[in-house]
C-alpha cells in the first residue's frame, strides 16, 4: 500500500493539514519506547496511507519522542514525503527539509499558512524554491483549506517523476569523506548509493540515533572515522553549507509586495525590544506599566467601588434579611462574617487581577512574550539555565502548577529539576489579593513599584537558587532553547477578552470553592476553642496556633497572632491568607481592614510579610506537583522547608536592616 | 424547630465546605490546582507536552 510521510516542524499545522487529507477513521497508537501518538489515516477515496510523524525541527534528536522520525526513515521507506513548513519561518524550516530531501525519496513541500506571509508582504517564487530544492512546491492553508485540492491531486499522481537526492556543495574534505564512505558502503554492505550517502551526511553531522543504528549494524565504513569526522567538525561545515544555501534561495525566491510594512515594522521595534542592553530595561518598563495600570490606575479604583458595594449595601442587605427571618447569631455571623465578609473580601481584588490578565493577554498577542523569553534567555545563560526555562517561569506567574508542569519541554533531567525547584518563587496570581490588601493599605501611591518589586524579588531568588542548583548538581549540559519570534500586531480585542477570561476564570471558580471552604474553616478555628464555641476570638483554636508562633515572627515585625494564623491557610491556596485575615479580625471588608492594619503593622513590616508570603512554603497543589514532576516526595518535603527557610531569612533581613535605617 | 433549621444549615455549609478542602486535597494529589477544571490554554498546553 502506497505510503505518505507527513513530516514538518512543530506548529506548522502538520496535524490539521492532516485530518484535511485523510478521513475521519485515523488509527491511533503509540510508537515503540515512547509516548508520542502514531496516527495513520488514509487519504480520502484513495488506498494511500498518511503516516503523521511528531513534529520536529531536525533529523538530529534531541529526545526519544524526536527520534521516532529519524527512527521513521532508517526503518520504513515512504513512497514519499510531504514536508509541512511554515510559509512565514521558511528559513529555519528548510533546515529540515534539506535532511529530508537528501534522503532521495520524492517529496513534495507545502508552504502551509501562506495567508501569514502574504500579509506580511512577502511571497515566495514557488518555481524557484521548487527548481533549487528539486521538488513539488505547493502553497496551502490548511485552516481555509485552500491549496489542497491541488496537493491532494498531487499526492495522488500515478505518474512521478523520479527523484534525486539534493546535492549540497559541502566543502571539499566532507564531499570527499561522504564520497569514499559511499563507495564503501555501497560495495560492502549492499546499501543504495543515495541511503548510503545520506546515511554518512547523517552519521558525520553527528545525529545519534543514526550513529547507534550504525553501530548495530556494523558499517565500519562509518565508525572507523568517527573521530577523524568530529575532529575535523564536519558537522559545523555540514551547517553552514546548508544556511548558505538556505539564504541563497531564499533570496532569490523572495518577491516583495507592496502592501503590507509589518515585516519593516517588525526589524525596527526588535533593534530595541531584543537588544542585548537595552531589551532587559524595556522588560522592566514594560512589566511596571502593567503593575501601574492594574494597581495604580484602573484596577484600585475598581476594587474600591466594588469592596463598597459588598461591605455596605450587600453585607447589610443581607444581616437584616437574616435577622428578620429569625437566623440565629452563630449562622448569622457564619454567613456574614465568614462567607460574604472573607469571599467576598477577596472577590474585590477581581480588578487588579483580570486587569494584569488583560495585560499579559496584550503582550501575549501583539508578539512581545516570544520577545521576552529571548531578552531573558541572556541572563539565563549566565546562570546556567537557558531560556527555555524562562517559558514555565513566565506560566508560573499565572499558576505555579501550570508553570512545573510546563517543565516538562526542557529535555536535560537535571535542568529540568532545578526549574521545577524553582517555580515556586515565581509570584502566582493566587497571591495578588494579599498584595493588593498591603499596598492599598501601607503603600496607597507606590503599589505599582511595591508589586514590582516583589514580582523581581522573586525572579531574583530564583536565579540565584538556580544558580546553586547548578553547581550543587553539577549540570554541564543544557538544552536547546528555539523561539520564533511572530511579527507584532495589533491585539485583536476578542483574543484580549478571551485571553483574559481564560486566566481568570479560574479564580472566580476558586472563590466558590476552595477560598469559600478555606473561608468557612478559618470562621470556624476562630469561633471554636477548647472549651466550645468562644465569644473572645483570642481563646479561639486559631488564636492559640498563631500566638504559639509568635516569637518566631516577632523578628520581622509581626505583633498579632493573627496574620501568622491566616498565613497557615495559605497552604489551602494562597488566596485565603486574604479571607482569612478578613474573618479573623470580624471585619466586614477590605477597607475596615486596612484601617485595623494601620495599628499592627509599619510599612515596613507590611513589606517584610508580603516577601514572606512570596517566598514561603507553595500551596498543597503546587508540593503535589513537584512530587508528581520529580517522582519524589522528598523533594516536596525540601522544596516546602527550604523555602519557608529562605522566606524566613529574607524577611527577617529586610526588617532588621531596614530597621535600622527607618 | 427554628434551632434544628439553623443547625441543619450550618451543617450543610460546613459540610460543604469539608468536602470542598477533601476535593481539593484529593485533586492537588493528582497535581492539579482548584482552577484546573476550567481547562485553560496554560492546562492544555502543559497537559500536551507530557511526555
Amino acid at each position: 500500500m502506497p505510503t505518505v510521510a507527513l513530516l514538518g516542524n512543530p506548529n506548522t499545522g502538520k496535524t490539521t493539514l492532516f485530518n484535511e487529507l485523510t478521513d475521519t477513521y485515523a488509527y491511533v497508537e503509540n510508537w515503540d519506547g515512547v509516548t508520542v501518538e502514531k496516527k495513520l489515516g488514509r487519504i480520502k477515496h484513495s488506498e494511500i496511507v498518511v503516516v503523521d510523524l511528531p513534529g520536529i525541527y531536525s533529523l538530529n534528536p534531541l529526545t526519544k519522542d524526536e527520534a521516532v522520525a529519524v527512527n521513521y526513515l532508517l526503518n520504513d521507506v515512504p513512497d514519499l514525503i510531504l514536508n509541512v513548513t511554515n510559509a512565514s519561518q521558511l528559513k529555519r524550516n528548510l533546515l529540515l527539509s534539506l535532511e529530508v530531501l537528501e534522503f532521495g525519496q520524492p517529496v513534495v513541500l507545502a508552504l502551509n499558512m501562506i495567508d501569514d506571509l502574504t500579509r506580511s508582504g512577502i511571497r515566495y517564487d514557488l518555481d524557484v524554491l521548487a527548481d533549487r530544492l528539486g521538488c513539488q512546491v505547493r502553497a496551502t492553508n490548511a485552516r481555509k483549506k485552500t491549496g489542497l485540492a491541488q496537493l491532494k491531486t498531487e499526492l495522488l499522481a500515478e505518474q512521478r517523476q523520479p527523484a534525486a537526492p539534493l546535492v549540497l556543495p559541502y566543502p571539499r574534505p566532507v564531499s570527499d569523506a561522504v564520497q569514499t564512505a559511499v563507495t564503501a558502503l555501497v560495495a560492502d554492505f549492499e546499501l543504495t548509493p543515495q541511503f548510503a550517502r545520506w546515511l554518512a551526511i547523517q552519521y558525520m553531522n553527528k545525529n545519534q540515533t543514526v550513529r547507534r543504528h550504525v553501530a548495530d549494524c556494523g558499517l565500519t565504513p562509518l565508525t572507523e572515522n568517527q573521530v577523524s569526522y568530529d575532529r575535523q567538525h564536519f558537522d559545523d561545515q555540514i551547517f553552514n553549507t546548508r544556511l548558505t544555501f538556505i539564504e541563497r534561495t531564499i533570496t532569490e525566491a523572495t518577491q516583495y509586495l507592496n502592501t503590507s510594512h509589518d515585516a519593516n515594522l517588525t526589524a525596527k521595534l526588535d533593534r530595541w525590544i531584543t537588544h542585548p542592553i537595552l531589551g532587559l530595561p524595556v522588560f522592566v518598563g514594560i512589566f511596571y506599566l502593567m503593575f501601574k495600570l492594574s494597581f495604580d490606575w484602573v484596577g484600585t479604583p475598581l476594587s474600591n467601588a466594588l469592596d463598597a458595594l459588598l461591605s455596605g449595601p450587600v453585607s447589610t442587605t443581607a444581616a437584616n434579611l437574616l435577622t428578620s427571618i429569625g437566623t440565629l447569631p452563630f449562622l448569622k455571623s457564619l454567613i456574614v462574617n465568614g462567607i460574604i465578609a472573607g469571599v467576598g473580601g477577596v472577590l474585590t481584588f477581581m480588578p487588579q487581577i483580570f486587569v494584569l490578565f488583560a495585560c499579559i493577554s496584550v503582550l501575549e498577542d501583539s508578539g512581545y512574550m516570544a520577545r521576552a523569553a529571548l531578552v531573558t534567555d541572556r541572563i539565563m545563560q549566565v546562570i546556567g539555565l537557558n531560556g527555555k526555562a524562562f517559558i514555565p517561569l513566565i506560566i508560573g506567574f499565572g499558576c505555579n502548577v501550570t508553570g512545573i508542569f510546563s517543565a516538562r519541554t526542557i529535555e536535560q533531567p537535571k535542568e529540568r529539576l532545578v526549574t521545577t525547584l524553582i517555580s515556586p518563587f515565581m509570584s502566582c496570581s493566587a497571591r495578588l489579593p494579599i498584595y493588593s490588601l498591603f499596598v492599598t493599605a501601607f503603600f496607597p501611591h507606590n503599589q505599582a513599584v511595591i508589586v514590582l518589586s516583589l514580582y523581581f524579588l522573586g525572579i531574583i531568588i530564583a536565579l540565584v537558587m538556580a544558580k546553586l542548583y547548578q553547581w550543587l548538581f553539577r549540570i554541564k549540559e543544557s538544552s536547546v532553547f528555539i523561539v520564533e519570534l511572530p511579527k507584532y500586531h495589533l491585539p485583536r480585542l476578542d483574543i484580549i477578552a478571551m485571553g483574559t477570561w481564560d486566566k481568570g476564570k479560574g479564580f472566580v471558580k476558586k472563590a466558590g470553592t476552595i477560598i469559600f471552604a478555606g473561608t468557612v474553616l478559618i470562621w470556624l478555628l476562630s469561633n471554636l476553642g477548647p472549651t466550645g464555641i468562644v465569644t473572645n476570638i483570642n481563646q479561639s483554636f486559631a488564636a492559640m496556633v498563631g500566638q504559639v508562633m509568635l516569637p518566631v515572627f516577632k523578628p520581622m515585625g509581626i505583633t498579632a497572632w493573627q496574620p501568622i494564623s491566616a498565613l497557615l491557610t495559605g497552604v489551602l491556596a494562597k488566596e485565603v491568607i486574604s479571607s482569612s485575615m478578613i474573618v479573623m479580625f470580624h471585619l466586614a471588608g477590605q477597607t475596615s481592614l486596612i484601617a485595623t492594619f494601620g495599628g499592627l503593622f509599619t510599612p515596613l513590616s507590611a513589606y517584610c510579610i508580603l516577601v514572606f508570603i512570596l517566598i514561603y512554603a507553595p500551596c498543597f497543589a503546587t508540593l503535589a506537583a513537584i512530587k508528581s514532576e520529580t517522582g519524589s516526595l522528598k523533594w516536596a518535603a525540601y522544596s516546602l522547608v527550604s523555602n519557608t527557610l529562605i522566606a524566613y531569612v529574607i524577611a527577617v533581613g529586610i526588617y532588621q536592616l531596614g530597621a535600622l535605617f527607618i | 424547630m427554628q434551632l434544628l433549621i439553623n443547625l441543619l444549615i450550618t451543617a450543610a455549609i460546613i459540610g460543604l465546605a469539608g468536602w470542598e478542602i477533601f476535593h481539593h486535597l484529593q485533586k492537588a494529589r493528582q497535581g492539579n490546582c482548584p482552577a484546573c477544571d476550567c481547562g485553560c490554554a496554560l492546562k492544555r498546553q502543559a497537559t500536551r507536552k507530557q511526555h
